[in-house]
């Protein structure tokens, strides 16, 4: 069974959005989305000051077997990066929803197209 | 059509395996994780079911007369419990499949072909017999084959047959063969016999603490020793030669393919060579290869290696070793370097 954290936003593509922190929101997979993939060896991140549009690709997640495109949850601008994730890839598998974010963006616009947790529960059966 | 089982599919999805189509075969990929799987297969001891591959019987008088034609290796030199690596090869010096020659006795013989190619393997054997005294007899869906490797695999095969085994030599126990072969570069063995035993032997390894171990592993156990992907290193059209498996001809002995390989041993060829990524990454099949701006090649395997955390992939190059190419990944040019394989 995956873990879905109450407080956090989802996409239907497995991207989660953390509550803002004031400097911005954290983005990263879900848990689900580390499980199908498995031993995450490769993170591909975006530069800092890249903006994305929603949907738009931002950054790959490689397993051994295969490359995932991961998505921009929201529209926005990356304000920092995971550079942990350069040494240590599995920190998306071991803490996908702590250690293992992926991109710190500022958003430019509100959270209304993300899902809430029971809803994207919902999409996942 | 529908995917075929191996007799122990129901134990792999009893333990949660991810299962998927493999030469249409459904066939667990991993039950865990690939890292996981692989180190265990390099630091303890793995099980893997490959009951999908071929067991072809080849006996009669003109057996190893036969068997020294149609492959690469000149069979007649083999003795009683020898396995040999060899290839088999059409008119024109290209690669069939890749294959044990088990031999029993002189008479006597097993070949192991790969999943995909146990029936074009077979014809084969069949269209060329005509002018020898043998049978050729295709078992495959009568036999399980079960790999146990790693350095702890010997005391397994103590602790349960009581035998021990040599590299390339078989063993006949019962009414099993154990063989000391496998595809990973580790100590290990294959088990083969009748469908009835693989419960028991599979479960009994399990307990013993092998671990399973799926076909996403067993692909980056041999990509890192640099061993041939039957359909993916070669498919049809590239020589042994080419391969870089020379190795495995007999130049002493006529055989099918000779010689082609002895017109293009003289004109030179592309040989497939090992490209180590110098940059963080993962080689992936199909990549393009780039030599100064140039694209030359396209990688035939790629992965990353769990154990060196690099990218490692083949592709067929005439560059001398320590060359530098680039690997274009997502419209990025990644620095690679050609290396004498095994990676690892």
């Amino acid at each position: 069974m995956s873990e879905i954290p109450d407080n956090l936003g989802y996409t239907e593509d497995h991207e989660w959005v953390g509550p803002d922190e004031g400097d911005g929101v954290k983005v990263g997979i879900t848990d689900y989305a580390q499980d199908s993939l498995s031993d995450v060896v490769f993170v591909e991140l975006p530069n800092v000051g890249d903006e994305y549009q929603r949907g738009e690709v931002m950054a790959v997640a490689e397993s051994v077997k295969a490359a995932s495109d991961i998505y921009a949850p929201i529209s926005g601008k990356i304000l920092a990066i995971n550079e942990k994730l350069e040494e240590s890839p599995e920190l998306v598998n071991e803490s996908p929803y702590g250690s293992g974010w992926m991109v710190l963006m500022k958003p430019s616009e509100d959270r209304s197209a993300l899902l809430d947790s029971d809803s994207y529960k919902n999409s996942l059966d | 059509m529908p995917l075929s089982q191996t007799c122990l599919h129901d134990n792999h999805v009893r333990l949660g395996a991810k299962m998927v189509d493999f030469a249409g075969w459904n066939m667990p990929i991993q039950y865990t994780s690939i890292v996981s799987e692989h180190n265990a297969v390099r630091e303890r001891v793995g099980i893997f079911d490959v009951s999908h591959m071929g067991q072809i019987f080849v006996s009669g008088k003109d057996a190893s007369s036969f068997l020294s034609y149609v492959t690469t290796w000149d069979v007649n030199k083999l003795s009683g419990g020898d396995c040999r690596y060899c290839h088999i090869l059409d008119n024109e010096g290209q690669i069939i499949d890749d294959t044990i020659v088990y031999t029993f006795s002189s008479q006597d013989y097993m070949l192991v072909p790969n999943a995909s190619m146990i029936s074009k393997v077979f014809d084969w054997l069949n269209l060329n017999s005509s002018n020898f005294e043998v049978n050729v007899h295709n078992k495959s869906d009568e036999f399980f084959c079960l790999a146990v490797q790693g350095p702890e695999s010997l005391r397994l095969l103590r602790q349960y047959f009581n035998l021990s085994i040599t590299p390339f030599k078989l063993i006949e126990s019962d009414n099993l063969i154990i063989s000391g072969t496998g595809y990973t570069g580790e100590k290990g063995y294959e088990i083969m016999g009748p469908i009835s035993e693989s419960q028991r032997i599979w479960e009994s390894f399990l307990e013993m603490g092998a671990i399973p171990v799926g076909l996403g592993a067993r692909d980056t156990l041999r990509l890192e020793k640099g061993y041939l992907l039957s359909g993916t290193d070669f498919n049809g059209s590239q020589t042994t030669l080419e391969s870089g498996y020379s190795w495995v001809i007999d130049w002493n002995h006529d055989f099918i393919g000779k010689e082609k390989l002895l017109a293009q041993k003289k004109a030179g060829y592309k040989s497939l060579s090992g490209i180590l990524l110098e940059e963080r990454g993962v080689l992936r099949p199909g990549l393009q290869v780039f030599l100064e701006g140039e694209k030359i090649s396209e990688l035939t395997s790629g992965s990353l290696s769990p154990i060196l955390k690099r990218g490692i992939g083949l592709s067929y190059l005439d560059l001398p070793i320590g060359t530098t190419v680039n690997v274009s990944i997502r419209n990025k040019q990644l620095k690679g370097r050609v290396i004498q394989t095994p990676f690892l």
